[in-house]
């Protein structure tokens, strides 16, 4: 059994600054000692939106990183009597993942993200989540926090704080691990476009939503496989490149994008766009009718389906086949 | 005839706003709370999971709109929170009804804000308003300071809330700058007029949490009046004068911690900026700990992005520093009634620990 003790439970230096000296600092043991730490990471929200980053980020730095297994109805069932109970569903399979975690690694992994995109924000709960785990989910466990704020420094700068000071590799180490992990990143999103350009090559039906809702197993997958199973073509909104995006007016990053994305549909290629939103996401409440009135305004047919702990798999299935079945009438004219 | 222009509802001081909107040169639309057909439009119309202010907000300007006013205004924002596309999900909305009320915006597109370029003021009448709303703000300040510590010490119940009132209507005739002071030196006076039982060491609660719960009476059921007319002192979070005095630096009136200090404060529990006012509260559940409060009142719509992920730290803030935390989460449905039973039974508990000796104990531990 390896011995660590906290790790920078309070990594004061990182994240906003006042000014003034830390009011409170633990002592900053670092990973020094033992290498091949095992780090949980729980399968959710930053996983998603940097796919195969952080693994490789980890392993190369000689840790042995420890993914959570895909989300369940077990997962949110694990985390329903602990979490907040006003929080998302997202939220809620977060909490869950870090559940499952514990126990079973050394530390865990919890990020703060505030920016992913220059001058761009995110959804708030990111800007708490680090703080939030530490009190609620993950009291007293080690926890390896980072703080991505793109606005401030770059990922690569980020990663290289994390890499030097919390896991304390040389600077050579370091610098390989960074650079792997981000071209890691950068793979596994051309393989992501590689794999959509093959699939779908007819008309087919855009799936909205975040990148952890849509690569999540307990949210989208129940969507995707009855779609497979009515034989449609389904393109997953893709959020590869999102460091180069273009102006608007909406802040949060993702929705920027979908905005974009959704104003520059080729009506000829999509047949319909499905929004996957999850129950208490504050911020899809606020865009699904701004993307509704996009959707209106070019024509293109628009659903929004919301997933909650309880959703049932015979609603979704029903309402999929509703909207699959009206827009292939309305194709040949069957109903008018 | 000048035209009319409705104004978003602050609570009390939407009286410091309509003095400035007058002096604009538009005839102000405003109330200090959302009325209950407002509510009720702004349900139908609006998505169902938005949060509740903005459902306040777009009754609040259909209700406008069908009494014929030809304007709106509409606050921006820039942080993470919904707040931000209020004013474009607004108009969206008020558009696709098929409404004729013109939605203005106040800036970030361009040196003028929108609503500037349309009434076009004279700068001197303009600077006027302002000075004169600024006042005017100061004033409620006070008003609401006092109203909190004597509704928790007076005789006879609800003597101070009718007075609150008259002071407000009072406060909204007068149109100078310098009889907005003069009342001001009166309003503490007036206050001292009512019997109040001088023994009496009532609870202390703080109200934290998002803004327009904290001010709008008909979004908190009247939690305010609730918790003073059970002879509880509050502490409302939200001055609009210590507020902009600490955001714009201009000093006006009551001093307040200035978002550094608070940062400083909430730092060892949140270490970055939410959005809203979620760092403010967690730093004043901190603060209020080390002052001696009994508990603090956290208010906030329900699934409230930034308010609602800081809960876990506020639950472990009032585990490490004693001092309870009241979660009270409002939507269209929270019925008055509900309110005050989870209020009674937990100024019940406070009462107990009082008797216990287990409050006004000074903070335990470091921080």
């Amino acid at each position: 059994m390896k011995k660590i003790g906290i790790i920078s439970l309070s990594d004061r230096k990182s994240g906003f600054q006042t000014g003034h000296a830390s009011t409170r600092r633990k002592t900053n043991i670092l990973l020094k000692g033992p290498k091949n730490v095992k780090i949980g990471i729980p399968r959710a929200f930053y996983y998603h939106s940097y796919p195969g980053l952080w693994e490789c980020f980890f392993r190369r730095l000689g840790h042995e990183p420890v993914v959570s297994p895909p989300s369940t109805q077990a997962t949110l069932h694990k985390a329903s009597a602990q979490t907040e109970t006003e929080g998302c569903l997202p939220q809620k399979l977060f909490d869950g993942h870090v559940l499952s975690l514990i126990g079973k690694v050394d530390a865990v992994f919890v990020a703060r993200i505030i920016s992913i995109v220059k001058k761009y924000n995110c959804c708030p709960r990111f800007g708490a989540l680090l703080d939030a785990t530490r009190a609620g989910i993950a009291r007293g466990v080690p926890l390896i926090p980072i703080e991505i704020n793109e606005t401030v420094a770059p990922l690569s700068k980020t990663l290289m704080k994390l890499a030097r000071t919390t896991l304390g590799a040389d600077t050579k180490t370091a610098k390989l691990a960074v650079k792997e992990a981000i071209e890691a990143m950068a793979q596994h999103h051309r393989e992501e476009a590689r794999r959509q350009r093959e699939q779908t090559p007819g008309k087919r039906y855009l799936l909205l939503g975040h990148p952890y809702t849509l690569h999540d197993h307990f949210i989208a997958d129940p969507m995707i496989k009855k779609m497979a199973q009515l034989q449609v073509p389904v393109e997953l909104m893709s959020f590869a490149g999102s460091r180069h995006i273009k102006p608007g007016d909406i802040l949060w990053c993702v929705f920027n994008q979908m905005y974009h994305k959704l104003h520059e549909l080729d009506t000829q290629t999509y047949a319909g766009v499905i929004q996957i939103s999850t129950f208490n996401c504050g911020a899809d409440s606020m865009m699904a009718d701004r993307f509704r009135r996009v959707c209106r305004q070019k024509g293109v047919p628009y659903m929004l389906l919301m997933m909650d702990e309880h959703t049932g798999k015979a609603g979704l299935d029903t309402r999929l086949e509703a909207f699959v079945d009206s827009l292939s009438w309305q194709k040949t004219g069957k109903a008018s | 005839m000048k035209e009319r222009l409705a104004i978003p509802n602050l609570g009390n001081y939407t009286v410091a706003l309509a003095a400035m909107v007058d002096g604009m040169g538009a005839e102000p639309w405003w109330s200090t709370y959302t009325h209950d057909h407002a509510m009720s439009l702004g349900i139908a119309a609006a998505p169902e999971s938005v949060c509740l202010p903005f459902k306040a907000h777009l009754g609040h300007f259909l209700e406008a709109d069908e009494a014929g006013v030809e304007n709106a205004m509409m606050v921006n924002s820039i942080g993470a929170c919904r707040l931000n596309y209020y004013r474009g999900m607004l108009d969206d909305t008020l558009k696709d009804m098929g409404r004729k009320i013109r939605l203005f915006g106040l800036g970030f597109d361009g040196f003028k804000p929108p609503v500037f370029r349309y009434f076009d003021p004279p700068i001197i009448p303009l600077l006027r308003a302002v000075f004169l709303g600024i006042e005017k703000i100061r004033t409620i300040d006070t008003i609401e300071i006092q109203t909190a510590f004597t509704r928790a010490r007076e005789l006879n119940t609800g003597e101070t809330s009718l007075l609150t009132e008259h002071c407000l209507s009072e406060l909204c005739g007068i149109d100078t700058k310098k009889r907005v002071q003069v009342f001001h030196k009166t309003v503490r006076e007036r206050f001292k007029a009512i019997a109040i039982d001088k023994n009496r060491d009532p609870l202390r609660v703080g109200l934290i949490g998002e803004v327009s719960l904290l001010r709008d009476r008909q979004l908190n059921r009247n939690l305010e009046q609730i918790l003073g007319h059970r002879g509880v002192e509050t502490k409302n979070f939200f001055l609009l004068g210590g507020e902009i005095g600490n955001n714009f630096g201009i000093s006006m009136g009551y001093k307040q911690q200035t978002a550094r200090q608070l940062a400083l404060v909430a730092r060892p529990y949140l270490g970055c900026e939410v959005g809203g006012h979620a760092r403010d509260s967690v730093a004043h559940t901190i603060h209020c700990a080390r002052e001696g409060f009994d508990a603090m009142v956290h208010v906030c719509p329900t699934g409230c992005m930034p308010e609602v992920s800081i809960r876990p730290i506020l639950r472990k803030v009032s585990e490490d520093m004693n001092i309870p935390v009241l979660e009270l989460s409002f939507d269209e449905h929270t019925c008055a009634l509900g309110v005050i039973t989870r209020v009674e039974a937990f100024l019940d508990i406070l009462q107990n620990r009082r008797r216990k000796g287990l409050t006004k104990a000074k903070s335990r531990g470091t921080s």
